[in-house]
């Protein structure tokens, strides 16, 4: 005998010869938690509970995800602290519920289970998933400036124990099937979704009455105990490592730590509860608005290439041979992920050792990024690579990236040489980060399919590509190029033509600021902080010695010709000079730069700096040198907007953040103006300005918005 | 308004703060009741005459909590008229205790007051009070490292070699041994005998005088570990922004010693003394509580010792001899580096690194001991004070009468 029900989130079976309900989250589209989540679970296990014979329940999913969160749409709105209580609260109390009814209730995981979806899981007696190399489970809450709200900070520790618990939920950890497994983080894998419901029976008849285990008498969480001099060592140890590694910027681990610890030493219904207000100061404050702005709103829209031209229905993008002309660090890297991604790859270079050096890096990235393949499978990939001396080699390449230096005449020479081999429709592409594509495309034989793509090092890993649309590139190129995009897994941002685009403009005024504030006397060590205070990924004279300081002055000589001489004729361009013409201090690679080095290892910075620079600066301090570093990008960002550079706000912040590491805590150089009175900021450019130089003039923009009290995200929450 | 008086100043030995040391097997209430009778028995007074015991003790839990001041009185076999309160205010315990006896003195509110501490390391051990210092959200709060980095960034920002501490230690182990071969502490060393009257311990046992800066030199820093690996020097950046990297000079060798140990001092107003034919020592002439920055934690000695110099209207040339807790041995160099004190004035007898320091308890040590050099060296005035977890600094000067 069978029964069923149904509400707005749940399909319900109970089967009555075994006793078991089936609780099937079946939301429109996708199951995300919200009220409507909420009151169809409480409904449908409140149905379950009044099934005569009931032995258990499972909890699955009709869609290919299990739970993937929260309503992050919700989320963003929220500002008052009683009402995200409240809510916080029903749902963990739904949740305790859940492991507290008289039968066992398993879990059944076919597909993805994070944040709020995995709490529900762990909210189970039993957690069995399939074993499909999509899945994954985790708490990535933090990732967005949040904290597991729906019980995880109370129950992942008592699972598993405080060190593994509090590495999983602070880092934002998502754990395939295999890894999911081995940190305890599920029960038991099957290897075909047809192995579920059967797992979940088996368990079912074989544990009639659980509990969990932290409703158990004489429970004892794993490892160090609360109150322990081990426990009180382990968050000693974890709080610094915290601060070690984000320098105090980011709110979300931080009140993440102090949940998993005061809990621990509750009654667990308190613990929820301590969980829930630490997660409401998360959800009103400004920085998970923040966050969840650019790293989940914008960078979505951006993946699927929102308000961007796509290629008409049925159309294909004809995009299958690739060639990549440059077998450098960044050339090997692109042919290694576009061989990954599927695409037939030649690899050319101009001499032997560039190219072997190339093919090596590509084997490399192979053996070190496909161990989970077999032999076979690495093969094949390595396969899809042709490198290649030759021009013919090119031959009917579909698209042609060029990946040469950074230099317009040889550039020129190169695509004059390679563009003839294009097939029919090919696309030419430049890896420039700074050049003009109407200037690169002057020589090219049709300028409507010329275009920049501009990624970052290691191109392995860094997800943003800046797309660069040329004054005569066409709608029909930029969406084939965007396929091409999706499919080597990159995120985009598309930008118009202008020197040094988006990302290197700010980028470079960042590390220039840097090499000047050098230049005026400021404590190079101070300077560093600041930046890191300022939540800049990477302080500036780091990664300025990272891409080497004869790029900055290669570039800078560039730059000479478009911006003209007083944007170069700097300080801190003297600086750069000395630096590496009287000192050989070319940066990190030649093993010394600002920094030193020993084997490769930074070991602080050049005490030789003092020398070079003279006069004490009128004012320092780590405040007013996060104010220059900051404002500096700003600026720049809100000029590349003004100018059509950037088609809008959105492009700024993801090209900020995850192109040249711009305080991802921020939101991105437009909210962190939001953030402040725009009257203040320009009248501090102005005095900046007068003190500094002509780089701080507020932009016209800024001035009118601030005029005109105007936001950049005037719908902000 | 009557002046505090001291009559007289007893400690146990320091024996070796772990489970060989020859105190291990005695109970902290014992340890403390040893001192109390001692101060009673040699000075001949009916204990209803003392009006109360206050002692220092800083890690109060398990056996060393329940107010250990009061049982260690009646353990003592003190008259149940003498009350005790126990109190906390980390290494200057001892001290702060003496402070505040006195005050009660001075302020003719009592006139007989026991100011002391006791401190079993071995049985007991440091930070196992837990407390708010450990929780996370303390950290993001307030912020507070480990004494140990504090030590090291102390250095740091001093100047102060690897080299330079571990010589500064090893004059500590010198005179500590030149101090106990000519019997400078005979006077307040009472021995800890057990209850058949067989002695336990009645010697400092924590001393190496062996010592010698190349032995020390072979010491790994005891807190790099802690500080490099696991992050802990990155706490301090917030607050100290322009030091780039801590050296870690740091260690065992060069630290002060874990050990057990009781000290107990009498206070009196001057006629309680003459009516009870107790000859006055010393007087208090001021005393002086601070709070510093609790990141750096150790250097809280310096503003308190400006603090009771100007309370007391006197200068730092007014002070003969110095006793300044040898927590880390950077504490005391930064001591003598801020106000050019002559080191010889400084802990004429060695200090913790070579006695041991036991934390309830070492402030009181501290004061007898301070009082048994400028009696042997004829001198007329001195300044105790120690730095203190959580940014501190407590101080006191005595003049001899």
């Amino acid at each position: 005998m069978s029964e069923a029900h149904q509400n707005g989130a749940l399909r319900c079976e109970f089967d009555g010869q075994t006793g078991v309900a089936t609780l099937t989250l079946a939301m429109p589209k996708v199951n995300i938690i919200n009220d409507a989540f909420a009151e169809g679970l409480a409904d449908g296990l409140q149905w379950a509970l009044a099934q005569a014979g009931l032995k258990g329940i499972i909890l699955t999913s009709a869609h290919r995800d299990f739970c993937a969160g929260a309503d992050i749409d919700k989320i963003y709105r929220m500002r008052d602290p009683a009402a995200v209580f409240e809510a916080t609260t029903q749902l963990s109390r739904l949740y305790r519920s859940i492991e507290l009814a008289p039968v066992p209730v398993v879990a059944a995981l076919n597909g993805t289970a994070l944040g709020g979806g995995y709490e529900l899981a762990l909210a189970c007696h039993r957690r069995i998933a399939v074993n499909d190399p999509r899945l994954k489970v985790g708490l990535p809450e933090v990732q967005l400036g949040l904290l597991p709200g729906g019980g995880g900070t109370a129950r992942l520790p008592r699972m598993i124990g405080i060190q593994a618990a509090a590495e999983a939920i602070l880092q934002g950890q998502e754990f395939r099937a295999a890894k999911a497994l081995q940190a305890g983080l599920i029960d038991e894998l099957v290897i075909e979704r047809d192995g579920l419901l059967p797992a979940a029976h088996e368990w079912i008849t074989q544990h009639p009455k659980p509990k969990q285990p932290w409703d158990q008498k004489s429970f004892r969480i794993p490892g160090p105990q609360p109150g322990s001099a081990d426990a009180r060592n382990l968050f000693m140890a974890a709080s610094a490592m915290l601060r070690k590694k984000t320098a105090g910027v980011f709110k979300a681990p931080e009140a993440a730590l102090s949940a998993i610890q005061e809990g621990l030493s509750l009654d667990f219904d308190r613990a929820l509860e301590v969980e829930a207000r630490y997660f409401v100061g998360l959800v009103v404050g400004d920085q998970s608005k923040d966050m969840i702005r650019t790293l989940w709103f914008f960078r979505q829209a951006a993946l699927k290439h929102e308000g961007l031209p796509t290629l008409a229905a049925g159309q294909h993008p004809g995009i299958t041979k690739v060639a990549i002309l440059g077998a450098g660090m960044m050339g090997a890297g692109l042919a290694y992920i576009c061989a990954d991604a599927g695409y037939e790859v030649v690899l050319k270079d101009v001499n032997d050792d560039a190219l072997a050096r190339g093919v090596a890096h590509f084997e490399a990235e192979l053996s070190k990024r496909k161990r989970h393949l077999d032999d076979a499978g690495r093969k094949q990939i390595r396969a899809r690579l042709t490198p290649s001396l030759e021009l013919s080699a090119l031959a009917g390449a579909d698209l042609i990236i060029e990946a040469v230096f950074e230099n317009l005449e040889l550039k020129h020479r190169v695509s004059q040489e390679a563009e003839p081999q294009l097939s029919q429709t090919g696309i030419w592409a430049s890896n420039t980060s700074a050049i003009p594509i109407g200037d690169l495309a002057a020589v090219s034989a049709h300028a409507d399919r010329f275009i920049g793509l501009h990624y970052f090092s290691p191109v392995e890993v860094m997800p943003l590509l800046e797309i660069v649309r040329g004054p005569d590139t066409s709608d029909e190129t930029l969406a084939r190029c965007l396929d091409f995009t999706r499919r080597i897994g990159k995120l985009p941002i598309v930008v118009n033509d202008g020197y040094a685009f988006y990302t290197t403009r700010v980028f470079s005024s960042y590390i220039m600021e840097g090499a000047q504030l050098v230049a005026e006397g400021h404590d190079p060590v101070l300077i560093e902080w600041a930046a890191r205070q300022a939540g800049m990924v990477v302080a500036p004279l780091q990664v300025f010695d990272e891409v080497t300081l004869t790029l900055g002055l290669k570039a800078s000589s560039q730059g000479r010709k478009y911006l003209g001489d007083a944007a170069v004729d700097t300080d801190a361009i003297r600086l750069i000079q000395t630096l590496v013409e009287d000192h050989q201090r070319e940066g990190k690679a030649g093993g010394a730069g600002f920094y030193d080095y020993k084997d490769g290892r930074r070991t602080g910075l050049w005490s030789g700096l003092a020398d070079l620079v003279h006069g004490e600066p009128a004012q320092t301090g780590v405040d007013y040198l996060a104010r220059r570093l900051l404002l500096v990008q700003a600026v720049q960002a809100v000029h590349c907007l003004e100018q059509g550079i950037l088609r809008n706000e959105r492009d700024g912040e993801v090209g900020a953040i995850f192109g040249i590491g711009f305080a991802p805590n921020s939101g991105g150089p437009f909210a962190w103006l939001d953030r402040q009175d725009l009257r203040a900021v320009v009248r501090e450019l102005d005095e900046l300005r007068e003190r500094c130089g002509v780089r701080y003039t507020p932009p016209a923009k800024l001035r009118e918005m601030a005029e005109n009290n105007l936001k950049f995200f005037p719908d902000a929450p | 308004m009557p002046e505090a008086m001291i009559f007289d100043a007893v400690r146990t030995p320091r024996g070796k703060g772990k489970s060989s040391g020859s105190l291990y097997t005695v109970r902290p209430v014992d340890l403390l009741a040893t001192a109390l009778r001692a101060i009673r028995d040699r000075n001949h007074i009916d204990s209803a005459e003392i009006d109360d015991v206050i002692a220092g003790c800083v890690t109060q839990t398990g056996e060393q909590g329940a107010c250990i001041a009061r049982f260690a009185a009646l353990t003592a076999g003190f008259d149940l008229r003498t009350a005790g309160v126990t109190l906390n205010r980390f290494c200057a315990s001892g001290l702060e205790a003496c402070n505040q006896a006195a005050a009660m003195v001075a302020a003719g509110f009592e006139d007989l007051v026991i100011g002391g501490g006791v401190e079993s390391m071995s049985r007991v051990p440091m930070g196992s009070d837990g407390g708010a210092i450990w929780d996370p959200q303390t950290q993001w709060e307030v912020g507070s490292v480990p004494q140990g980095v504090s030590a090291d960034l102390l250095a740091t920002l001093r100047g102060f070699s690897r080299h330079d501490v571990d010589s500064f230690a090893v004059e500590s182990q010198r005179k500590a041994a030149a101090a106990i071969e000519r019997g400078a502490f005979a006077k307040s060393l009472v021995p800890v005998l057990d209850r058949n009257g067989l002695t336990m311990l009645d010697h400092d046992e924590f001393p190496r005088a062996d010592t010698s800066v190349e032995a020390l030199a072979k010491l790994k820093p005891s807190f790099e570990l802690m500080g490099r690996q696991f992050g802990l020097d990155a706490l301090p950046k917030p607050v100290y922004p322009q030091v780039e990297r801590i050296e870690h000079v740091h260690h065992a060798g060069n630290s002060s010693g874990i050990v057990d140990g009781a000290g107990a001092i009498l206070f009196g107003s001057r006629e309680k003394g003459e009516a009870l034919g107790l000859k006055p020592r010393a007087r208090i002439k001021a005393v002086a509580a601070i709070g510093s920055e609790p990141m750096l934690m150790l250097d809280g000695p310096i503003p308190v010792t400006r603090k009771i110099l100007q309370r007391a209207g006197m200068q730092i040339s007014d002070i003969d001899l110095f006793e300044v807790n040898e927590a880390f041995a950077a504490v005391p160099m930064a001591y003598l580096q801020e106000f050019n004190v002559d080191p010889a004035k400084l802990n004429v007898n060695g200090g913790a690194i070579a006695l041991g320091h036991p934390l309830g308890a070492t402030g009181c040590m501290l004061l007898g001991t301070l009082l048994d050099a400028l009696e042997e060296h004829d001198k007329t005035t001195g300044l105790v004070t120690l730095c203190i977890g959580g940014g501190m600094g407590v101080a006191t000067i005595i003049e001899r009468v």
